[in-house]
């Protein structure tokens, strides 16, 4: 008799339960196929995880050890990610994941020879990270349950990664701000062209593109805030995903 | 600590807030950068009561608009977020403000107790209704005789009865304040008959035939943007306190001895250093706030860290005395139609 609000939000209010989250058909030839690329984008991203934090090894040789312990963590997470496409029966898409990464492993490489540390650990341990983490997480609600089990237990690795980048960054915010931002500004635009690049074939796993956004601002910007940034300065390093 | 979790009233005012908080890179963003907009702990701020105990708080916006109502998943998971960034910041209770407890209940967001790697602690949180529905009993009870109703002699009508806060004043009305009757008015009837049955009272009635009928009238059902209300057909006297969301009555209704009153709307005895208030357009914004934030703070105050107000039905008159009493005692009063507000309070 009375309601809230228009007819449609009213709609929506009093939508049931158990219209959500449904899974999607993992054995369609439709999902096999955006598969083939996103699983390889992900195999594609471990192995470069690994790489990268061999090179920031050589940057700081006092740490070479622990960043070793994290790289091969990285090369777990591949195996078992190769492990889904396999059991899926998906033959991952390797030369198309190569060329999703190439900019932002060109970016990675120029830093690491001109010593930019902090450029590298921004790209590696903030950026790449907080893009693996966010997408996990909204992969994990939808995934089989054999990758869903892989995936829960990298996620909970990648934490420990984000970590590491975020405390080094910490500990040295006053020498390396300036240098954060500005990394920063060339390449968070990069993360969101690459969201937008397999946007469509995510939607097909059943991952929104809005929600794979919003998990990894969120991811970014706890990160952010455990640097020391205040809310105005994440809010400017935030624009550059936005424009 | 204490938390509350708010929104914006509209995403024109969203942006506008986000751009003077300097969050420009969503103020300049379109409704699908909000809808991707993680929530943001705006402020924080200090709450000193009457007796000088003070308690510390932060308000956190969960980037939700009203224009997202129709994008269902995405307004679960502003709720949800919001509600993770809370527990994540420590603060012991969390009122849920405006839609957030609508989306909460309406979406049985029970279930989703798991949020990325947080397991979300209800105990943690309360929507406030308790203090909602006794804020909009004790409107009503200084309300009426100012206006000339004796509720002893009034019939009542409450639309929404059958709801978390309108079951729980339907209780107290028929108990407490001893109405001569009580109209109940909600959309379904099975609830509404076991009200009924609880009550041991009340006439089950539809809103045309309750509205000519009634000398006060308590919304805790927003209306929707059609309904028409013929004022000429009220009674006069008569005193409808607008306790829905979001608050829309008084452009509904005007005319000879009716009386609008923004229902579950507390005043605290001091100015709060906040600016977060201004969203939810409160005459007073540094005194003014919604009943269910303020549970939050007698919670906190009471050092009563329990999700104090949860579930359905589960408003009692023994916990809408114990809020009250804290209201009461830590500088809250209730808001009065102004030109009888300096009577009220005396």
């Amino acid at each position: 008799m009375v309601t809230t609000l228009e007819s449609a939000e009213v709609a929506l209010l009093d939508r049931p339960n158990g219209s959500l989250g449904e899974l999607p058909d993992f054995t369609t030839e439709s999902y096999k196929d955006a598969y083939s690329r996103i699983n390889a984008i992900v195999i594609e991203g471990e192995k470069e995880a690994h790489d990268n934090y061999m090179s920031i090894g050589t940057l700081i040789p006092e740490e070479a050890e622990e960043l070793k312990k994290l790289g091969r963590m990285e090369l777990k997470h591949m195996k078992g990610f190769t492990a889904c496409g396999k059991n899926l029966g998906v033959k991952a898409d390797m030369p198309f994941a190569k060329k999703f990464f190439a900019p932002l492993h060109d970016n990675f490489q120029k830093a690491l020879q001109e010593g930019n540390l902090t450029t590298c650990l921004l790209i590696q341990a903030i950026l790449i990270e907080a893009f693996a983490i966010s997408a996990y997480h909204v992969y994990i609600r939808v995934a089989d349950p054999f990758a869903k089990k892989i995936t829960e237990g990298v996620v909970k690795d990648e934490y420990l990664h984000l970590n590491y980048g975020q405390e080094w960054l910490k500990a040295n915010l006053g020498n390396c701000k300036e240098e954060l931002m500005q990394a920063n500004k060339i390449n968070l635009p990069l993360i969101r062209s690459m969201l937008d690049q397999v946007a469509e074939d995510a939607s097909v796993l059943h991952m929104d593109r809005e929600e794979l956004m919003e998990e990894f601002m969120i991811a970014y910007q706890d990160s952010l805030t455990e640097m020391g940034l205040d809310n105005r300065e994440i809010a400017r390093m935030a624009l550059a995903a936005v424009v | 600590m204490f938390g509350l979790i708010g929104h914006s009233t509209s995403f024109k005012d969203a942006r506008l807030k986000a751009m003077e908080l300097g969050y420009d890179h969503i103020a300049e963003g379109d409704l699908d950068v909000w809808c991707s907009a993680p929530p943001q702990l705006v402020e924080h701020v200090k709450v000193t009561n009457p007796s000088g105990k003070s308690i510390e708080g932060a308000y956190i916006d969960s980037c939700f608009v009203p224009e997202m109502l129709g994008r269902f998943k995405t307004a679960r998971r502003k709720v949800l977020n919001a509600m993770e960034l809370a527990q994540k910041k420590g603060i012991n209770i969390t009122a849920l403000g405006g839609f957030t407890s609508i989306i909460f209940e309406n979406f049985n967001l029970l279930q989703h107790q798991h949020i990325r790697n947080t397991t979300l602690q209800w105990e943690r949180f309360t929507t406030g209704n308790t203090h909602t529905a006794w804020v909009i009993c004790r409107q009503l009870e200084i309300n009426a005789p100012s206006v000339g109703i004796d509720l002893k002699k009034a019939r009542v009508a409450v639309v929404g009865a059958t709801g978390d806060i309108g079951s729980a004043i339907c209780r107290w009305l028929s108990i407490r304040t001893g109405v001569s009757e009580l109209l109940l008015v909600a959309r379904q009837e099975k609830p509404l008959l076991e009200l009924q049955a609880e009550l041991g009272g009340g006439r089950i009635t539809s809103l045309e035939e309750a509205l000519p009928e009634a000398d006060a009238v308590v919304w805790v059902a927003s209306m929707p943007r059609t309904l028409e209300i013929d004022s000429t057909k009220l009674r006069n006297p008569c005193l409808m306190i607008d306790g829905g969301y979001p608050k829309n009555l008084d452009g509904k209704v005007s005319g000879e001895g009716v009386h609008v009153l923004k229902g579950g709307i507390v005043e605290f005895f001091n100015d709060i250093g906040w600016s977060m208030m201004e969203l939810a357009e409160m005459e007073k914004p540094q005194r003014q706030m919604f009943a269910c934030f303020a549970e939050a703070m007698l919670l906190e105050f009471e050092n009563c860290h329990t999700n104090f107000s949860w579930g359905r039905n589960n408003i009692t008159l023994e916990k809408m005395d114990f809020i009250g009493d804290a209201s009461v005692k830590n500088g809250f009063s209730t808001l009065n139609l102004k030109n009888f507000f300096q009577a009220a309070a005396a």
